[in-house]
């Protein structure tokens, strides 16, 4: 070839070489960025109060750090467009007709697929790892034996703490609007829920009228109830702490008020509590559901439209307040 | 010669012209009435789709003053669950389906090369429809009880509580208007499946059909198979709430779970109803403003094709925490998951449209880029969702609520902008002021990210939705949003004065101001009657940017060929 | 470059589409029965989910039937089946005699298909009437009468239908243009069939 080709040839392996050192210092900022991302990721979220948070924070982070790569890289690309590749003042002729590149289609679909391959991988490991119990029990609510007790979880990643000896689950009881945790072994009930640190909690979710959600989001879990079953639902609590328990399936007017705490302790200090509250008379808990509905109907003006009566605040040996704080 | 100029071959037309060309500001009278010709009738989609978009927008308002501070001090919990239910309601059936019925009425007959709608009748009816039934959603708000305030899903046993005991109450109306809509767009549907399938012009096989068609046509079959399935579950529900069948409520042992599926197994594909088309605009854009062609046209076009597919095959994933078995979280996990990579081919290839081209940033362009820089964060928090572990602590909170507002206001609303000023030339023979449109776009993007990237810490620190109040720990990202809302609120200024101020004294257009290469920039800008002198023989694929193909071999407009080649050039530069 | 010679008659805004393709009627014939078919097959969707609900309820159920009912009585719907099913033959001489331009052959043939579908409709109506349980006892009552009263409806639609092309083939010339009416209606009432078929095998025979 001529000399002016050779010079074109060795230029455009100049250009490449240096083309593809560009991309990959970028490639490599890039992931340096998402990985710093993924670590935030961490502190997006509440407490790790359950074994679940864990294996869910550490899924979040993952995708995290993926999902910011591919922002970084897209976005990077059309911005370096955007702000280089403008057509001048006055030109108005057309760009390269370039229909398409079959390399980098295959890659750009090959690609993909190899990465939902692996998060969907990472998720179903994830999940099996938490062993999310949803087992609906048959209408029946009233048998005390529905399904047989679950599975137990393959590996508890957080403490390794063998289960205790099999304790009855507690009943949930979710209403528009409160919430009334039953202990059945105990024979007490109360509008706070109350767990044994490191020990797997195990509940049987009722719903009185409408569908529910029972949702802590420090322990990553949330299980929507279903009225006219009894859905077994269990979780393993690791940190001591006051933590929120929201209804997160969307229930009626009240919805935003039907909330309580949950609260995690030593198994001694779940012990005393179980111990007093035995002892003490039952009577009506702090509910604002209701407190507000009673408000709303000593003004004589109309204020909004017709609601639901709220069910009458639960009768309960030990009652949550609101004015606790939680993290 | 003096003839050859922008508009040749129209007559100068005295002002009461017998039947003046639609979009004309001096014909105004022809909106209001029962036209059968799609370019009316898909302005008039998008006019009244657009004032119930200020609607909604504008109970979305009273929501982010609402929940601007913890306590419920607003408004009543009543009013606040009205809005979200009613804000929700209309901003997806009488804003967002109306609109792309709009778009697609207006765009389609054009671009494939045909006189009309196979049935244009048909096409007016299903559009007078819309005003109907929204009025009886808004007639909902004045019965005693109120609206519906059982969210856009209506999930019984709730949805079916009717504290007033009246057998026309809120609920009801809703269902009533929610059924004469999917009417309505199960007419339009068969009305453009039937025109993509058997009008399209001589010459214009499959694939030298325009991508928007494709999408449009895509969506359209989703429609098709998803609508009578939440038909039938409005119906049992309906008369759950009527008559007291027994379908879904728990005590008469009904299953509100199955509602839950009849419902999904058509909202899922909904989606993709509503993104499909706002994807065909992106294809129809990103070539005209890079002038290059659309990378890899004939893989976006059969994509189109596959997301139908899939779209069909992933519902359960708005029930992962339903109470549904884990085989059934699993499979469509992996179904959900799988979705993007067509979708995910259709961003590479825009991204590859743009990349190498000559841009030139109109208000169109800006908002193109804009709506998919939204789309691409909201496609990745999909896929977040889509990992059912991650679901079951997201579901049901911000998080959620933030993934689909930047997908549905931020991708298909400024999708929805940037068709506007791409096409409002064409529609109105007008050309609308550049600086408003740019001012439009600042405050839009920047009012969409501040109200909807800090709902995705809400939802990750267990913020639900639906709640018309909070815990106080939420309070920062939730003042962020609501000024956000209260910006975007503003953002629609600009836009509605550029609008109505360039339709009645905007610059004259011009056949073709972009230069743009598609029949429907061959002809009159707004275009003649039954659109064509003569129906275009189509000979090239479409986005023929630098080449010389001519992209038809007669004269649609009636002007000889060669003029019709050489008057996109003499349109002269773009702004 | 030269200009067009415009020819005044284009100048008017309304395009006079005379000049415009060839067998402009086939054309609608054909847009019209694609739309049809469309619209059917989207309608049938409906009717599937309604299918799918019933084999829901009906396996999840455990206490199926009303108390008291021992189930329901097959040998009355089996022959209203038969009417029904032979009655889409009918209608299909019916649509042959009108090809052949035999009016008269086609108004009886179409005429007993009318009969035929109203005899069915009776006997539903019977049927119904005669049944302990209504539309409000549980899942099993809601279902029952919703799948076979929207049926109903479809066979009432379909011989109304049928009548008013029965009024129609009165009109001197009605056909001379396609008998699109005629073969959608037919192809209703098949479609009608087809969904009474599966309906009866659900929910008659199906323990």
């Amino acid at each position: 070839m001529t000399a002016n080709d050779q010079r074109t040839t060795d230029l455009n392996k100049v250009l490449n070489r240096r083309r593809i050192v560009n991309l990959t210092g970028l490639a490599i900022l890039n992931l340096l960025i998402s990985l710093w991302m993924g670590q935030q990721a961490y502190n997006w979220m509440p407490p790790q109060a359950s074994a679940e948070s864990v294996l869910v924070d550490k899924l979040f982070s993952f995708m995290t750090t993926v999902g910011t790569f591919i922002f970084l890289g897209v976005i990077g690309t059309l911005f370096y467009s955007i702000l280089f590749q403008r057509a001048a003042k006055y030109d108005d002729t057309d760009g390269p007709p370039i229909e398409g590149n079959v390399k980098l289609e295959v890659i750009w679909t090959a690609l993909p697929i190899l990465l939902v391959i692996w998060i969907g991988t990472v998720s179903y490991q994830t999940y099996d790892q938490m062993s999310i119990l949803g087992d609906i029990a048959p209408k029946a609510m009233e048998t005390v034996q529905t399904v047989p007790l679950p599975v137990e979880p393959k590996k508890m990643v957080a403490t390794g703490v063998e289960k205790p000896a099999e304790a009855a689950p507690i009943e949930v009881r979710s209403r528009q609007w409160s919430w009334e945790f039953r202990y059945l072994q105990q024979g007490i009930s109360s509008t706070e829920l109350h767990l044994p640190v490191d020990q797997r909690a195990r509940f049987k979710l009722i719903s009185e009228d409408v569908l529910h959600g029972f949702y802590v989001p420090a322990f990553r879990v949330k299980q929507d109830i279903v009225p006219g079953k009894a859905i077994d639902f269990s979780l393993t609590p690791i940190r001591e702490g006051r933590y929120r328990l929201r209804d997160s399936e969307y229930s009626g007017t009240y919805f935003a008020a039907n909330q309580t705490n949950v609260v995690v302790e030593s198994a001694e200090a779940y012990e005393q509590w179980l111990t007093t509250v035995a002892a003490t008379e039952p009577t009506a808990a702090e509910n604002v559901a209701q407190a507000e509905f009673n408000k709303s109907q000593e003004t004589s003006a109309r204020r909004g439209w017709p609601t639901i009566k709220p069910a009458p605040a639960p009768i309960v040996n030990y009652t949550s307040s609101e004015k606790d704080s939680h993290e | 010669m003096s003839n050859a100029t922008l508009e040749p071959l129209r007559p100068n037309q005295p002002p009461s012209n017998p039947s003046p060309e639609p979009g004309t500001p001096e014909n105004w009278r022809t909106f209001f009435s029962f036209s059968t010709d799609h370019k009316v009738i898909g302005i008039q989609y998008i006019v009244t789709a657009f004032i119930f978009f200020l609607f909604g927008g504008l109970l979305a308002m009273v929501m982010r003053g609402e929940l601007i501070t913890p306590e419920s001090d607003l408004v009543n919990r009543t009013v606040y669950n009205g809005l979200f239910t009613m804000h929700g309601t209309i901003m997806l059936f009488m804003w967002t389906f109306p609109m792309l019925n709009g778009l697609a009425n207006y765009l389609v007959p054009l671009q494939i090369g045909a006189r009309d709608m196979a049935f244009p009748r048909l096409n007016a009816a299903a559009f007078w429809m819309v005003p109907v039934f929204g009025v009886i959603l808004i007639t909902s708000f004045f019965v005693p009880g109120g609206p519906s305030q059982s969210g856009w899903w209506a999930y019984p046993p709730v949805s079916l509580q009717n504290p007033t005991g009246n057998l026309i109450n809120g609920q009801s109306l809703w269902l009533l208007a929610v059924a004469l809509s999917g009417v309505s767009s199960i007419m339009g549907a068969v009305n453009i499946v039937t025109t993509i399938f058997r009008m399209r012009a001589p010459g214009m096989g499959w694939f030298k059909m325009p991508a928007f068609c494709w999408t449009v046509l895509s969506a359209q079959m989703i429609q098709l198979i998803g609508l009578p399935a939440l038909t039938a579950g409005a119906v049992m529900l309906l008369l759950d709430l009527t008559v007291g069948t027994s379908f879904f409520n728990p005590e008469l042992g009904g299953d509100p779970v199955l509602y839950q599926h009849f419902f999904w197994f058509y909202s899922h594909p909904a989606v993709y109803v509503i993104i499909l088309p706002i994807f065909g605009v992106f294809s129809e854009v990103f070539p005209v403003y890079a002038r290059k062609p659309l990378f890899g046209y004939k893989v976006v076009a059969i994509s189109s094709l596959l997301i139908t597919g899939l779209s069909l095959i992933v519902w359960v994933h708005h029930m992962f925490a339903s109470g549904t078995p884990g085989w059934m979280r699993m499979l469509f996990m992996i179904t959900t998951m799988t979705i993007s990579v067509p979708t995910g081919i259709k961003v590479f290839a825009w991204v590859a449209t743009i990349w190498g081209g000559k841009i030139r940033l109109t208000s169109g362009m800006l908002f193109g880029l804009g709506a998919l820089f939204a789309f691409l964060f909201a496609g990745i928090t999909g896929v977040m969702l889509a990992s059912a572990p991650f679901d079951i602590h997201v579901n049901n909170t911000y998080f959620v609520v933030g993934h689909f507002h930047y997908v549905i206001n931020g991708a298909v609303v400024m999708g929805f902008y940037a068709a506007i000023y791409h096409w409002f030339p064409k529609m109105t023979g007008k050309m609308y002021y550049e600086g408003l449109g740019k001012l439009h776009f600042a405050l839009t993007f920047l009012g969409i990210n501040l109200i909807y990237l800090p709902m995705h810490p809400m939802g990750l620190m267990g913020m639900p939705r639906r709640v018309a109040s909070y815990d106080p720990e939420f309070a920062f990202w939730n003042v962020l949003a609501s000024l956000g809302g209260f910006l975007l609120g503003v953002s629609t200024l600009p836009f509605l004065l550029n609008m109505l101020s360039s339709w009645t004294q905007g610059k004259p257009a011009g056949d073709n101001p972009w230069n743009a290469i598609g029949i429907e920039w061959l002809v009159s800008s707004p275009p003649p009657h039954e659109n064509f002198e003569e129906i275009p023989v189509v000979v090239s694929p479409p986005y023929g940017y630098g080449s010389d193909e001519p992209l038809v071999s007669n004269n649609p407009a009636g002007k000889p060929i060669a003029e019709a080649m050489s008057s996109s050039e003499m349109e002269g530069a773009i702004a | 470059m030269s200009t067009t010679n415009v020819d005044p008659a284009l100048n008017s805004n309304v395009v006079v589409s005379s000049h415009a393709e060839p067998n402009h009627t086939e054309h609608e014939e054909d847009y019209r029965m694609f739309g049809f078919i469309v619209f059917l097959l989207s309608e049938s969707v409906i009717f599937f989910s309604f299918f799918v609900g019933y084999i829901v309820y009906k396996t999840n159920a455990t206490d199926w039937l009303p108390v008291g009912f021992e189930g329901l009585e097959v040998r009355e719907p089996f022959i209203n089946t038969v009417v029904l099913v032979s009655s889409s033959f009918v209608i299909y001489f019916a649509e042959r005699f009108l090809r052949k331009e035999n009016l008269w052959g086609f108004r009886l043939f179409w005429l007993m298909t009318m009969a035929m579908g109203s005899f069915f409709l009776y006997g539903q109506a019977v049927e119904w009437m005669g049944l302990p349980f209504g539309f409000k006892d549980g899942v099993f009552g809601g279902t029952f009468y919703l799948l076979t009263g929207f049926h109903g409806l479809h066979v009432l639609t379909g011989v109304l239908l049928q009548g008013l092309m029965l009024g129609r083939s009165f009109w001197p010339n009605n056909y001379d243009g396609g008998e699109f009416g005629v073969e959608a209606t037919s192809l209703f009432w098949h479609f009608v069939d087809v969904i009474w078929i599966i309906l009866f095998v659900l929910i008659y025979l199906w323990k």
